[in-house]
């Protein structure tokens, strides 16, 4: 049976409609047919773009003029719904009243579609982007398992076929957590490497914008387009874009390849180790070098990442804390934003001390590593209502035990990504995590896809019944 | 000026819970207040928190929104 169009990444598609083989307008059919399919159960998206198709037309209008612009040209892409777009809605997940967001393109949304892309749809949110279940999103490797989050409606609809890939946000974990829960590519660019303008802040030194993908190829081809300097970001660093897909060619021969052994490898699932295990085996037998170190400060980053997003994004909804908005909050939402009351600007501050800290402690790993590797989560995706999971044979809070090994890097600002790399014995996803230094993201997609071509775990679909409306190619 | 107590919550750190809403509130910061106290132990006097301050921003290239 041949592949659904859908279930294909930018790296099998671009060509084809590059060359006139396959148009944008039958590519977004597939998705919009699968959305249509499916998407009643999983519930990703929250708003379908009524103008996808006449998006479509008018890029392979522009293709058939000899003017294609890059490999996003005709794709379709789902924007998560904290992204402001000019043509659809923003309710960043919530109904509280009285909340407007304008209609204008975020950076990332402009950057996008002067690349050519569709975008098809806005995929649902974690409120506010406040947590890590997106409800009411469902996993497509199992519906009755939550997709993680912030960015679980990107997740899903990338996992499932509905658009070719998605754009999230990350701000303790929010993409690489419901990557590696819904088995597909996440990736958390350097703080200050992609534009926030237009992104609805949730805490502002914490959140990174960043794609979900079908592939690490096509996560460096939505990284190649959304990377470089805007000035309405008070973060973004005016530092060189390097062309991404080039260092996809060079191999892992004479990599260091750094396994921080403390906190990333404490209690987690035995599927979760073995498979992280296997992966470093398979780098090594690549050609690469495995490091292993340690950073003990990490037992301070539960408390630093606490403190700071709690405090920031309370004083982002402080006027509506006051008028009592938050009333109006998911019970879950409403907790974390009023509590973020009770840290004081003292806590916050030593919070950054430790920042600074663990900074530096990875600044002194990299002396003797390129790439940090290791579990994205603990565990793989948990079920819908649960707020505690069994590890090791001990309960352990979801809150705190499922952005673990994610959260580090949002602290450091380092780059990370997660890709696929197995199934534990429930056939549910499980992720490998790389991280680089600073602006070292060519070196990041450079391991993740060596290590990716050694298995088939991307062209694994989940197993969702649908009829096969869709397009085939 | 007024000779009312302060109230610790009301006014110091300006929540206006209601009692039960401020117990659950509470409650639920309790394992956040755990991880929190590890902080407060550290010696960091000698630490540049990762906060900085730059008053040349505003005057970057564009940046006058």
């Amino acid at each position: 049976m041949s592949t659904p169009l859908w279930a294909r990444p930018i790296e099998w598609l671009a060509p084809r409609i590059r060359a006139g083989k396959l148009s944008s307008e039958s590519l977004t059919e597939a998705c919009l047919a699968r959305i249509a399919d499916v998407d009643g159960d999983l519930l990703s998206f929250i708003h379908v773009s009524a103008t996808a198709l006449d998006q479509a037309r008018e890029a392979d209008a522009q293709i058939r003029r000899g003017a294609w612009r890059g490999p996003l040209h005709g794709i379709p892409l789902g924007i998560k719904d904290n992204y402001f777009t000019a043509d659809m809605p923003t309710t960043v997940g919530s109904k509280a009243p009285g909340l407007e967001y304008p209609l204008r393109d975020s950076a990332s949304a402009a950057r996008l579609r002067a690349a050519g892309a569709v975008l098809i749809g806005k995929t649902r949110t974690h409120e506010f982007a406040w947590g890590n279940v997106t409800p009411p999103v469902r996993n497509p490797w199992d519906l009755t398992r939550v997709p993680s989050g912030s960015s679980g409606g990107s997740g899903a609809a990338v996992s499932a076929g509905l658009c070719v890939a998605a754009m999230g946000s990350d701000t303790g974990g929010s993409i690489r957590m419901p990557a590696a829960a819904c088995g597909v590519v996440g990736l958390k660019p350097t703080f200050g490497r992609a534009s926030r303008d237009g992104i609805v802040p949730h805490s502002w030194s914490l959140d990174h914008p960043g794609p979900l993908t079908r592939s690490v190829t096509d996560a460096a081809h939505l990284l190649q387009v959304l990377a470089g300097y805007d000035p309405a970001d008070p973060a973004c660093q005016d530092q060189p874009v390097p062309q991404y897909a080039e260092a996809l060619r060079r191999s892992v021969r004479g990599l260091r390849v750094g396994v921080c052994r403390n906190h990333f490898f404490e209690h987690i699932q035995e599927d979760v180790e073995a498979a992280v295990e296997a992966a470093i085996h398979d780098l090594a037998a690549a050609g690469a070098k495995v490091v292993e170190f340690r950073i003990p400060n990490l037992e301070y980053g539960l408390a630093a990442i606490f403190a700071i997003e709690l405090a920031s994004s309370t004083a982002y909804h402080d006027l509506s804390l006051r008028d009592g908005l938050p009333a109006h909050f998911q019970p879950d939402v409403r907790t974390l934003v009023e509590m973020g009351r009770f840290v004081t600007a003292t806590d916050y501050l030593k919070a950054e001390q430790v920042r600074a800290v663990l900074i530096q402690d990875f600044r002194n790993a990299f002396d003797h590593v390129d790439v940090i590797v290791g579990p994205t989560t603990p565990i793989t995706a948990w079920k819908s209502g649960e707020w505690t999971v069994k590890v090791a044979g001990k309960d352990q809070s979801v809150l705190s035990v499922s952005w673990r090994n994610t959260f580090p890097y949002n602290l450091a600002g380092l780059p990370a990504i997660s890709v696929p790399c197995g199934f534990d014995r429930d056939g549910l996803p499980i992720g490998l995590q790389i991280a680089a230094k600073p602006f070292d993201e060519a070196t990041l997609l450079r391991a993740a896809h060596a290590y990716e071509r050694r298995h088939d775990w991307k062209d694994s679909m989940p197993p969702l019944d649908a009829p096969s409306r869709a397009a085939s190619a | 000026m007024s000779d009312t107590p302060l109230d610790p919550f009301k006014d110091l750190l300006g929540v206006d819970f209601t009692p039960e809403r401020l117990q659950q509130n509470l409650e639920s910061f309790r394992p956040v207040l755990d991880e929190i106290r590890k902080l407060r132990a550290l010696d960091l006097a000698d630490v540049h928190p990762a906060v900085i301050f730059e008053p040349t921003a505003p005057y970057r290239r564009g940046a006058d929104r």
